[in-house]
């Protein structure tokens, strides 16, 4: 392998980790505040969904981005609105909204373009080569060469989570939160309006997830396909948990989740992959999720009011 | 002047009155107490007049004003500051973080840390209430986690401090500092609400004391003019004997033995360094010692939940060493913990089951892989009947009931198992004069049966009171043996804090 392959494979992996990331930070974001949101897997599917069609009758992927952004505070709003002020059980609305995303974009794929399995394919879409950032002094340096030629939707992954940490762990919205998610009735009794503070970052962060659907079919793919996300989202539910809730923590679990994929494809250009049983390669990703979260997950801690809901005036 | 007033306050639980048109007013500068046994509505009260309940009726004056109190921050901006009974501390924040949060120093939408813990150590200095700014709060011990809270409201310029039941965590020690705290803010012009149901505090620091029971106000009295023997016929509505009468049984059989015991806690230091006693049936043996002399892992050898790493322990004869919980209970142990939510009971579940939990595998309560639940109610109900475990339903959950009921159903399950010894950790602890007047009977009881019971407990009256011999244990060790007619409190404080300990007597 050379460094022009090394780098393509550097650029591809983190291709993969992006919608995984802003999976991760979409749960990091909801679940400091309390609020567990399983679902963020079909608002992943929403986004890629919303995210293609924005795209393809504006001929512009920002507006598709857009669209992502706002389907994904919209489900995102239907879940604050189902667990925070009804005070529903938040798994069952989180795989409700799963089970939602994917009869409803099965069925919207065939409505809107008369297709099934995957849609038309878009000519302007952030992978395209007028939607790269190109950083040509970097193309010579080793390893960072890399960089020198990535999608936008990447670097915006990396500027989401640096603003995350900033938010959570230097503003007092961030602190508030935090205070929400570890314990609600000790913000109540300071004056913080949990039920506000929640609805804010259950939304902020399924705006998120809608981003990394978007990152999936208008980015990593330049189309929508039908098993999107593909489980993404809980790839991202584990790389939040083994990240320890923190946005870096998330980042790096991300990238070792993208490392999986990649492996995955590396497998498969070597030649071994036909001696194996076919879709043997395609469950590594899984089964590294799996391995992680059974190796770590004790030792990492939740925010201790997480997955609770709140009623003030419990006795 | 009249800091605060509260008029015909009511307020309606679904089934419950919490509340009774309560009204009383607090001068400023006065420490005024709130008595009443647990369930009695004080912290109902509290929670109304901090804005966290809304009330179902009647008025609140601040500084002979009338005001609504809807929600937490119009009481903050009212100058009230609430020091709650379970911490509200967040125990992964700094010290600094818990006491700023809701009003944060800040440069725009920024956390400004520095500040937050310079203005903090200000603070700290300026009430002389030392607390390390930077510390994480989890890693405290209580009565700095306490402090953390009183600098919490002072921080907001609280001029009206409610401490719901602030006593109920702290050791003795710390009390003291906490009334000396309290002290100091009543002479800076604070007024203060004491809730509290421990009656000898009461009378150290209040200037006045309001009774509560069943939510409603049975009165309210100058300190002067009363003892308490009065707050505590008021708190329960008939006269109550706080003396514990002598029972005499004659003393049986050796039921648990234990020789040269040694074990560890759960970080693996050895707490408990050689103790060796006996319990036989048909007395009540206490064990007096200040909290964290090698209590708690005691009772974890002796319940089964750790092994001990050495030494022998005997249940009726029977080596019982290394073996489990439901072996040392079939052989005939009992236990009666203090740790209500965690040990002695499900919360969520009903009283019904947890009434039977224990003895539920095997007939009458089940029939292969099926309970039968009616079965079930009916002891239940027997058992509620027998204990006045109020409110009665066997259908509420074991969450729902108040402290004391708690304890009761608590005793009404272990001593319905089929036992002759028995352990008694705390039996008391946090219960009002009511239910732990019952519980000493109920300790009696079980002597006059003959059955062998060993009170662990930190309360030096209810050693003295109940025991028959009493043993004296100091970092792990039995440090001396006794009987209540030839000792007094004073005596065994000392011994429990090591004073003049004679090495000979040390097992």
């Amino acid at each position: 392998m050379n460094i022009t392959q090394i780098n393509l494979t550097i650029a591809q992996m983190l291709d993969y980790t992006t919608p995984i990331l802003f999976a991760a930070l979409c749960g990091v974001l909801s679940e400091s505040s309390g609020v567990v949101n399983i679902g963020l897997d079909g608002i992943m599917r929403f986004g890629a969904f919303f995210g293609l069609l924005g795209a393809f009758f504006s001929h512009s992927p920002w507006i598709g981005l857009l669209l992502g952004i706002a389907i994904g505070c919209l489900v995102g709003a239907l879940h604050a609105f189902i667990t925070i002020k009804w005070n529903g059980d938040q798994t069952v609305s989180g795989t409700a909204i799963n089970v939602i995303a994917t009869g409803l974009m099965t069925y919207l794929l065939e409505y809107v373009f008369s297709t099934t399995g995957y849609s038309p394919q878009l000519q302007n879409y952030f992978g395209a080569q007028a939607y790269r950032v190109h950083l040509p002094f970097l193309a010579k340096v080793p390893l960072l060469g890399a960089f020198s030629d990535l999608s936008v939707m990447i670097w915006f992954g990396f500027i989401c989570t640096v603003l995350m940490h900033v938010l959570l762990y230097h503003t007092v919205l961030g602190l508030r939160i935090r205070t929400c998610g570890e314990n609600p009735k000790a913000a109540t009794t300071l004056g913080i309006n949990v039920f506000r503070v929640r609805w804010f970052a259950v939304i902020a962060g399924a705006a998120l997830a809608g981003i990394g659907g978007a990152a999936l079919s208008i980015s990593s793919f330049s189309g929508f396909s039908d098993s999107m996300p593909n489980g993404v989202g809980f790839i991202g539910l584990a790389a939040m948990i083994f990240g320890k809730w923190t946005p870096f923590g998330a980042l790096g679990a991300a990238l070792l989740f993208g490392t999986g994929q990649i492996v995955q494809s590396l497998i498969a250009v070597t030649g071994i992959a036909p001696k194996l049983a076919p879709g043997l390669t395609l469950i590594l990703p899984y089964v590294l999720t799996l391995a992680v979260l059974a190796g770590f997950v004790s030792r990492s801690i939740a925010p201790a009011a997480d997955g609770m809901p709140y009623y003030k005036e419990q006795r | 002047m009249k800091a605060l007033e509260v008029r015909s306050i009511s307020k309606m639980f679904p089934g419950n009155l919490a509340n009774d048109n309560i009204s009383f007013s607090v001068e400023k500068g006065e420490i005024f107490a709130i008595v009443g046994e647990n369930g009695a509505g004080k912290s109902t009260l509290m929670n109304i007049i901090y804005g966290i309940y809304t009330p179902s009726g009647g008025d609140l004056l601040v500084n002979e004003k009338e005001v609504k109190i809807r929600s937490v921050e119009d009481a903050i901006k009212l100058r009230m500051g609430m020091v709650h009974q379970e911490f509200m501390l967040i125990p992964r924040f700094t010290v600094t973080q818990n006491i700023v949060i809701g009003d944060e120093p800040h440069k725009g939408i920024f956390f400004d840390y520095g500040r937050a813990v310079r203005e903090v150590r200000e603070l700290s200095e300026r009430v002389s209430l030392t607390v390390d700014a930077t510390a994480v709060a989890g890693d405290l011990p209580v009565g700095v986690q306490q402090r953390i809270e009183i600098l919490k409201v002072l921080r907001r310029g609280a001029q009206i401090l409610i401490f719901d039941e602030p006593t109920a965590v702290l050791t003795p020690e710390e009390t003291v500092d906490l009334f000396v705290t309290m002290r100091k803010l009543q002479a800076e012009g604070k007024t203060i609400l004491f809730i509290s149901h421990k009656l000898k505090e009461v009378m150290e620091i209040a200037d006045r004391i309001a009774v509560l029971r069943r939510g409603k106000l049975q009165g309210i009295v100058n300190k002067k003019d009363t003892n308490e023997e009065e707050l505590a016929r008021m708190m329960v509505g008939r006269n109550v004997v706080l003396e514990i009468p002598k029972v005499d049984v004659e003393v049986g059989a050796v039921a648990f033995a234990c020789h040269d015991l040694h074990v560890r806690n759960k970080r693996g230091y050895e707490t408990v360094k050689g103790m060796s006693f006996d319990v036989r049936g048909g007395e009540i043996v206490g064990i007096a010692g200040v909290q964290g002399n090698g209590q708690d892992e005691l009772v974890n050898a002796m319940i089964g939940f750790s092994h001990p790493v050495s030494g022998s322990m005997e249940l009726n004869g029977k080596n019982m060493r290394l073996v489990t919980t439901a072996q040392l209970r079939k052989e005939g142990m009992s236990y009666i913990t203090e740790d209500r939510a965690r040990r002695g009971l499900v919360m969520p579940y009903t009283v019904r089951e947890n009434a039977v939990m224990g003895q539920h595998l095997g007939r009458p309560f089940s029939k292969g892989i099926r309970m039968d639940y009616d079965k079930l109610a009916e002891f239940a109900e027997g058992k509620v009947r027998e204990y006045d475990i109020r409110p009665g339903d066997v259908y509420d959950t074991a969450g729902s009931l108040s402290g004391g009921n708690q304890q009761k159903l608590i005793l009404a399950r272990e001593l319905s198992l089929p036992h002759n010894f028995l352990i008694a950790s705390q039996p008391t602890r946090g219960l009002d004069v009511g239910a732990t007047e019952f519980v000493y009977h109920k300790l009696l009881e079980e002597k006059k049966a003959g059955k062998a019971i060993l009170l662990i407990s930190l309360e030096l009256s209810e050693i003295l009171g109940l025991s028959d011999r009493i043993l004296v244990i100091f970092e792990g060790h039995i440090v001396g043996e006794t009987t209540p007619d030839k000792t007094t409190e004073e005596a065994l404080g000392l011994l429990m804090l090591g004073v003049g300990i004679d090495k000979k007597v040390q097992s």
